[in-house]
Parts: C-alpha cells; structure tokens; sequence
C-alpha cells in the first residue's frame, strides 16, 4: 500500500532539504521515491500548510530499569498526581517523571518521538530493563550499557591488560546485554563510593584499585573506536553536580585527545564556583572547548521549572545530592559489583539562586554552542525535567522574546550572573530538526532513522505550523511509525511496537574464559545466566535491530 | 536417565548451580542440600484435570466458565498471584481492563517494607555486593528459612573479590538460627540478645548518638554496638519482615532504614530486606512498571489507586467486597482463603489439595520446571533466565489467562 503525503513543508537536515513543499511516499513500513505510473497510490493526504520532519529522537532518556522502579515506588504522591485512565485499546497508568511504561510510549508517540535510548543500563539489570521496555509501545528502543565501575574491568586495567583484551570484555558486554552503547558514570566514582571515598577528580586514584578515571575514560574511549561501534563512548563524567567541576569536563575533553566522545547531560557538569555563592556559569568556557574539539558531541540535560525525580547510576553524586531531597527521602543502592543507583526527588524553584542558575546555564549551552549537529535536546528524562517539557524548551530555544519574558521570573541574583538575555540566537525550525531527529541519529550511527530520505523508516511528524512553538511541538497533526499513522490530532490511532536496536560486534571468545570463572567464584550466579538469550527478547516479542560494528567515520 | 544444570525456581535466590538427575519426569537434585528444592520436587503430578465446582473437566471448560464469571462479576480480586513475569503481565492485562484489585500472598509483611520505602527510601544492595563487599554483616530476626542457601553462598562465601578473611556477622533477636552456630568457625561470630522493643530501643539510641552528638550513653550494649558500626569499613543490615514482632515491625523496618542512611555519613552500610516468598519481588516490579504503583492496588475506577489497607485479601474477603476471587499460585501449595460466600477460582499447580473446594480450578505448570520463565532475585536489580525441564502438557498462567482474554473478546 503506497501513501502519499502532498504539499508539505519539509524539514529534513540529513537530506539537506531546509522548508521545501514536497510530496513524500510511503510504502508499507519505509519511504520510497516517487512510484512509478503503473503503482497504485492507495491514499493522499494533503498536507498544505503543515510541517514535516521526521519522527523525534531521544538520545538520553531514563525510561526503564531498576532506578526508574524505584522511584515510582518512593514517589506515591507524584503518582497520584498524574492518573491516566485505561480506555478500549489503552492501558491505565500513572506518573510523570516515572511514567508508567504504556504511558512512555504514548505521551513520546504523541510528541511525535519515534525512538528513545535508556542511557543507564547496569549489566545486571539489562534483561530486567529490556523485559520492562518490551511494555512501552510505539517507539523504537536502544540501551547503553554502564561499564566504567564494574570491578571486572577495573581490574583488567590495574593490570595494564592489554587493549584487546579490554576490547573484548567491552564487545562481550554489549553482546551479553544487547547494549547499543557505552556509557561510563562517574569512572571509577561509583567503586571507590564502595570503599568511602567521597569524591574522585579525574587524575585522583580509586583507593581499591590504585587508577584514576582518566585512564578509565581513555581505554573505554579508545575501545569503542577499535570496535567501531555505532556510538561513541556516552559519557557522564566526574564530579556531577559539584561548582567548579567545568574545570574537569573541559580536562576529560583534553584527556580523549581528539577522539570522538559524547557528553551526556553538560549542564550538570558546566559549573564555575565564582562569585560570593561560589556557583556560577561555566557555560562559556564549556561551550568554547566544545566549539573548538570538533570530535565533541553531547545533549545538555536542560532542567525546567517543578517538581522531578534524580535518578542515576552515579550512587557517589546521588549520595552527596540527598541532602536536596525534596520531599525528603532517598535510596541509593550498591549493585552487583558492577556499579550503584540513586534516586533524589528534586523540586527545581525558579526563586531558587542555584536552580535558576542551572535553568539559565542550560539555555546558554545551547546558544553558545554553534554546531547544532553536535547538541542534541534533553532533560536527562526525569532528572532536569520530564521530557514532556520538550516544547517549552524548544519555544525557549526558537523565540527569544519568550526567552527573556521566562528569564525575567527567575531569581535576581542568578539574572545578573547570567549572560542569558544577551544572547540573541534564535533556532530555526531546521535546526530543531537537527537537535531532535538528524543529530541523534547521526551520532548514534543508525541510518535508517532521523530523516525522511528513500530507504528510511516511515516515522513522520506532521506539525501544524503555528507561531507559538510551544503549542506547535506539543501537539502534532499527524504521527506516522512504520508507515502507521499512530497519532491523530492527538488520538491514539493504533498500538504496536517498535524495535529494539542492539550493536553485532565480535570478540575472541577465549576471554569468557576468565570471565566464567569470575562470575563462579564471586558474583554467585553463572556467567551463562547473565548473557541475554535472543531466544529470550523473542519470547517477549522484541525484535531487535541489529546494528553491525562498522562504522568508518571515527 | 541424565543431568542437567537448573535454575531453581522455588525461592528468591534462584540458585542456578543445581545439578539434576532426570529420570522420565522424576527430578532429583545431586548437589543442592536445599530443603525447600528437594519438597518442591518431590510432588508427584498423577492427575492434570481441570474442575468446575469439584468435578473434573477439561481445560477449555474451566476457562470458558471462569471467563463468563470475570464478564458478571461486579468486583474481581486476583490474589495469591505466585507466578512470573509473563504470568503478572497476563494477569494485569485483564485487571485492568476487566477494573479488578491485585494483592499477593505476602503482601502482609512485604507492605511494611513498602512503606518505609515511600516514606524514608533507604540504602540498599544486592547479593553480590552482600558477598564480596561486607566486612561486617547484621543479621537482624530472620531464620533464613525463606532463603535456605543465602547463609551458605553469600555470608560463609569461599572466596571474595575484596579477600575477606573472617568476617564479622551478628545476630540480634531472640533466638539464633542452627546454621549460624554450625558455621561459627567460618566467621567472627557475635550475638545479640534483644526482642523487637529492646531493638527498636538499640536502633534508636544508635540513631541519636549520630545525630544529636551531645546525647550521652550509658548502655554497655549500645555502646559496644555503636563502636562496632563505627569500626566498620562497609557493612550490611538484614531484615525479614515476617519475623519481626508484628505491631512494632514497620516503626523497626523505618528505623533501620533511617540508621542505614545515617551510618553512611561516616562509613559505608547498606540494607537488604530478605522478604520474597512466593515471588512477591516478580509481581511487584511489573506492578509498578506497569502501572507506577506496586501491590494492592485496585483499577476499579479506571485507573489505579494504591492503599495498602484498603485491599488487603483478608479485607476484602472478610467483607465480602469482592464477588470473585482468582488465586493464582504456579509453585507450591499454600493454602487460600476460601470465602463461601463468594465465588472462588484457583489457577494452581495440579497437586493443590483445595482443588476440588473452589468453584473452579484450572492446572498449570511450575515456571522454570514446565515452561521458560524469567523470575526476579530477593535484591530486585537480577532477573535469571529458567528453562522448561520437564514435559507433562501444563499450560502457563500466561497461557491461561490470555485464552481466558480470547474468550471474553470472542463473546463481546
């Protein structure tokens, strides 16, 4: 069955189209090029005066896994809050921040999202979080497996093993965890928490195993490379949270040395400690190193205004952020010798000097870093705000006179050590489509996503083209996956779901036989019983996507 | 006859070491001294039938029967619910969409863990963290029963990633459990004798003493404890919810939840509550994935409402606020709760020996034994992998209640 969609205004960065009027095709699940005279069009939709890109990309999104269920069960009240009725074809659910899993999928096939990446997979916990992702229909998904506190690993490299053999453990990880990526939290951090140590600076060693993150950061980095995976190293990097720590992020982009690298949530980590409440922008500086390392990508972890929950893997940073608490009460947790979770519900206050600090540092990160294609928009879903926030944050990006109107409510002193309402950048509605489909896509290495070229899938985003952003984002005409309109107006069209993407790499199978003999001895449980089965994501009716090792651009 | 290596599915450890000899359908484990494994595979499966109202009858029978039961009932509690997570995601589909209430077989004690979690949180860790990492380890009321093997693979482990030698493990409660003496020699064993008033009087002293540093004390007892907490380099605290004095035992669970996370402002402690019978840990965790609240919860009003009082099993039977009932129980033979009054299905495995006192009773096979299955571990954060082993044409709970799902909609 071919559909074609007529007269709409195009917004399609890879292919270089920038607001024409174009038909496009679709054929069952893909985009095709123009049929032929004897193919039959089965459909046409006429969209004059709508706006297309394709469907949205998440890049860093807290969706599932074990810290995300243990928030809901802390957070009662904020369930209570946000009750979502069940319907003839719809589940019944509840929550915001942690959003019960059917709601996941409808609230971001409603946004027009068609793909979102967990960023904080434990590799104890990957089959858990990948059953619970099997519940959140629509979207396709992808997971990054946390590696970089994992005693395994730690190990390998206190004895200077060699890169190969690193490399190994790395691509039997993902293998075992149906991993796309890598992400290193808090290197080493989250271990040496095991042993009291309260804080790691990069060059700082783990007490345990005597190395510092920057060595952590520069094997995993490096491994990732050989490997050509499809995403470079994802990193959450030390001392999050902590005023000054811009000093260490522009010191971890030095210490890759110009090889690709993506940072995660930046405006946790661009904070000076100037001023008389030493905390301050570090947003300059940051965004200055980040224009000038082109082999840098990130998305910003923008926080918005309200109630939230902080959830993450990084048990060092949660522990020393508890004390923020709001309501108060915490859980942190020591995982599986591999790494930690905790969970801070947050309250962000637009009166608050630090809070709205954070909010003004996010928007600069933003606007003083030029390359849209290396930027990608996020709230670190929920710890700077739910990603329902998303177009409020794009209306802030797209119309600076919004801009200046919401930077006025914030607190006074926080404006004045704020360069915010000084920049004048506006982003187009291409480079939204950057920020939010091409970027992510580009820098995860999958092609067949965030664009709108033949051969691509069918996920289309279809906007009412309207002068409030804001309105025009939170709202889309249409929502196509796969081909399937599964949003109209709003309405829940048709429920499925999407695919689940994992990266095919090789590895010298003689390195399980040190890993078996570890798990034996010291996790309790067999080496066999921690690697997913794809008999066992078949069972739950996950198809997965498997994307191979190869990428040549690094 | 051959061996073959097992995950057992009959408690939270999911153990997956198990050696078994299989000889047609007879199971026998060769290397496992578990207590709970070696019960559970004795039961011998000599009658697979179905019954309505006592009688025997075919599968589809029951499952037609207590599909027209779901569609006239008016309030539906699915209780027991001892099964996986394929069982549970079956089982909420039709809850939530049939607005039926869910409870668990040990919700009791298990909602007093809950509670402190939504009021305090805490500091918690997993097995593996509990084997490896722990220099000291507290041991507060539990018998262990619930878990067999924890004692043997986790607190008297071989060998360590940290190489701990001799570490120091102490009992508070009233009595000391066998194994714990049998393995004296293995540990630096230490016992502290207290009823849950005299506890929850330590827990509280210890609080204030780190909190409040000018509050002076007498006590040689809680002296000697607070030293001990403060030598520690990293240790663990264990609960059993089941086994603490119950009108004292959630101000206990909260107080030592609030200790954990004061002792980490000097050291490393962290917790680990050893409440998981009948997989309560399984259905609790897609609970609240699924819906964003865990159990007892009710979807009578289109959506959930969560209130731990409110729809407990007892409750609900006792005043006959719900007019059917479904037990779910796929591993062993607790008994139900049968309320005369109203109507009573059991969905549970063949040797249950109230089959034929419910209305209807439908057989399924044991997770792990019968079908693959995925069951969660007592810590939360692992999920093991089990295999079907055994071949005697039991459906699943999922299998079940999916063609239970079929019926209602083929009749709509």
């Amino acid at each position: 069955m071919i559909t074609k969609l007529q007269n709409a205004r195009i917004y399609d960065p890879i292919n270089r189209i920038n607001g024409k009027i174009r038909d496009l095709y679709i054929k069952n699940e893909y985009i095709i090029e123009k049929p032929k005279r004897n193919e039959k069009i089965s459909k046409t939709i006429n969209l004059k005066n709508k706006v297309i890109m394709a469907g949205g990309i998440d890049i860093h999104s807290h969706i599932a896994g074990g810290k995300v269920n243990l928030a809901r069960l802390l957070l009662p009240e904020e369930h209570r809050k946000h009750l979502y009725s069940s319907s003839k074809d719809l589940r019944s659910g509840s929550g915001l921040g942690t959003c019960s899993s059917f709601h996941i999928g409808y609230k971001y096939a409603k946004l027009g999202y068609c793909a979102v990446f967990e960023p904080a997979v434990l590799p104890s916990n990957a089959r858990s979080a990948i059953i619970e992702m099997s519940d959140i229909p629509f979207v396709d998904k992808g997971t990054y497996t946390v590696l970089s506190n994992d005693d395994f690993l730690l190990k390998l490299i206190q004895k200077k093993s060699n890169q190969k053999k690193i490399n190994d453990y790395v691509s039997w990880i993902l293998n075992s965890t149906k991993g796309l990526g890598i992400k290193i939290v808090n290197p080493g951090g989250i271990n040496a928490f095991k042993f009291n140590q309260r804080a790691l600076n990069l060059d700082e060693k783990n007490k345990k195993y005597g190395i510092t993150p920057r060595s952590i950061l520069k094997v995993l980095t490096k491994s990732l490379i050989d490997l050509k995976a499809p995403h470079p190293i994802h990193v959450h990097g030390c001392n999050l949270g902590v005023p000054g720590n811009v000093n260490t992020t522009i010191k971890q982009i030095s210490a890759v040395e110009g090889k690709p690298m993506h940072l995660t949530h930046i405006q946790y980590h661009s904070y000076d400690n100037k001023g008389d409440r030493k905390f301050s922008s570090g947003a300059n500086i940051l965004a200055d190193k980040i224009n000038k390392n082109k082999n840098i990508t990130c998305d910003v972890g923008q926080i918005m205004f309200g109630q939230t929950v902080t959830a993450s893997a990084d048990t060092m940073s949660q522990y020393n952020n508890h004390h923020f608490a709001r309501p108060k009460k915490w859980i942190c947790a020591d995982i599986e010798c591999d790494a930690g979770c905790g969970i801070v519900p947050f309250e962000y206050q637009d009166k608050n000097f630090v809070n709205s600090l954070q909010w003004a540092i996010g928007l600069e990160l933003f606007l003083l870093i030029k390359d849209p294609w290396r930027i990608y928009l996020t709230t670190d879903h929920p710890n700077g705000a739910a990603f329902t926030a998303y177009p409020r944050l794009i209306k802030l990006l797209m119309d600076k006179s919004y801009r200046d109107d919401e930077f006025e409510k914030i607190n006074k002193h926080a404006q004045k050590n704020s360069d915010l309402c000084n920049l004048k950048r506006e982003y187009s509605l291409y480079d939204i489509a950057i920020l939010t489909r091409a970027g992510p896509a580009k820098v995860l290495g999958l092609n067949n996503i965030g664009h709108l070229g033949v051969g691509a899938k069918a996920n289309i985003t279809v906007y009412n083209d309207k002068k409030d952003k804001e309105e025009m984002f939170d709202n889309p005409f249409m929502v196509f996956k796969d081909g399937n309109l599964i949003v109209k107006n709003g309405k829940i069209q048709k429920v499925f779901n999407g695919k689940f993407y994992t990266a095919e790499t090789d590895f010298d199978k003689s390195i399980e036989k040190e890993i078996s003999p570890y798990f034996q001895k010291y996790i309790g449980r067999g080496m066999e019983s921690f690697k997913i089965q794809n008999q066992e994501l078949w069972d739950y009716e996950i198809e997965t996507e498997n994307i191979r090792c190869n990428r040549n651009d690094y | 006859m051959k061996n073959i290596n097992f995950t057992c599915p009959f408690c939270s450890l999911l153990c997956d070491d198990i050696q078994l000899e299989i000889k047609e359908n007879y199971l026998k484990p060769i290397n496992s001294i578990c207590p709970i494994l070696s019960t559970s595979l004795k039961k011998k499966v000599d009658d697979q039938f179905s019954r309505v109202n006592g009688k025997k009858t075919n599968i589809t029978k029951a499952i037609n029967e207590l599909s027209l039961l779901l569609k006239k009932s008016k309030s539906t509690l699915f209780t027991g619910m001892e099964t996986d997570i394929k069982g549970t995601k079956a089982a909420l589909d039709i809850i939530d969409k049939h607005k039926c209430i869910i409870d668990h077989f040990s919700s009791d004690s298990y909602v007093k863990n809950l509670k402190s979690m939504q009021e305090t949180g805490g500091f918690f860790l997993t097995l593996s963290e509990l084997k490896n990492r722990s220099d000291t380890i507290i041991i507060i009321q539990s018998s262990g029963e619930e878990l067999p093997m924890l004692f043997e693979k986790y607190i008297f482990p071989k060998n360590t990633i940290n190489n701990l030698k001799k570490r120091k493990v102490i009992f508070i409660g009233s009595k000391v459990p066998k194994f714990l003496y049998k393995n004296k020699r293995k540990i630096n064993f230490e016992y502290i004798k207290s009823d849950s008033d005299d506890l929850l009087n330590l827990i509280s002293s210890v609080r204030n003493s780190i909190n409040l540093q000018s509050e002076e004390i007498k006590d040689k007892k809680i002296l000697n404890f607070l030293e001990l907490l403060k030598k520690t380099k990293y240790g663990s605290i264990l609960w059993t919810a089941s086994e603490l004095q119950n009108d004292v035992s959630d101000i206990i669970i909260n107080e030592l939840n609030l200790l954990i996370q004061d002792l980490n402002k000097f050291t490393r402690f962290s917790g680990l509550s050893l409440s998981a019978s009948n997989h309560i840990l399984t259905v609790n965790e897609v609970l609240l994935w699924q819906t964003g609240f865990p159990i007892r919860t009710s979807f009578a009003n289109g959506f959930p409402v969560h209130d731990t009082e409110q729809f407990s099993t007892k409750k609900l039977l006792d005043n006959k606020e719900v007019d059917l009932v479904v037990w779910i129980n796929s591993f062993n033979e607790k008994n139900i709760i049968i309320n005369k009054k109203i109507k009573n299905v059991l969905i549970g495995i063949p040797t249950h020996s109230q089959k034929n006192k419910v209305d209807i009773f439908i057989p399924v096979g044991t997770p792990g034994l019968d079908h693959n299955s995925h069951l969660l571990r007592v810590d939360k954060v692992v999920s093991m992998p089990l295999k079907k082993i055994r071949n005697i044409s039991l459906p699943s709970v999922e299998q079940v209640l999916n063609k239970v799902k079929e019926r209602i909609a083929n009749d709509n």
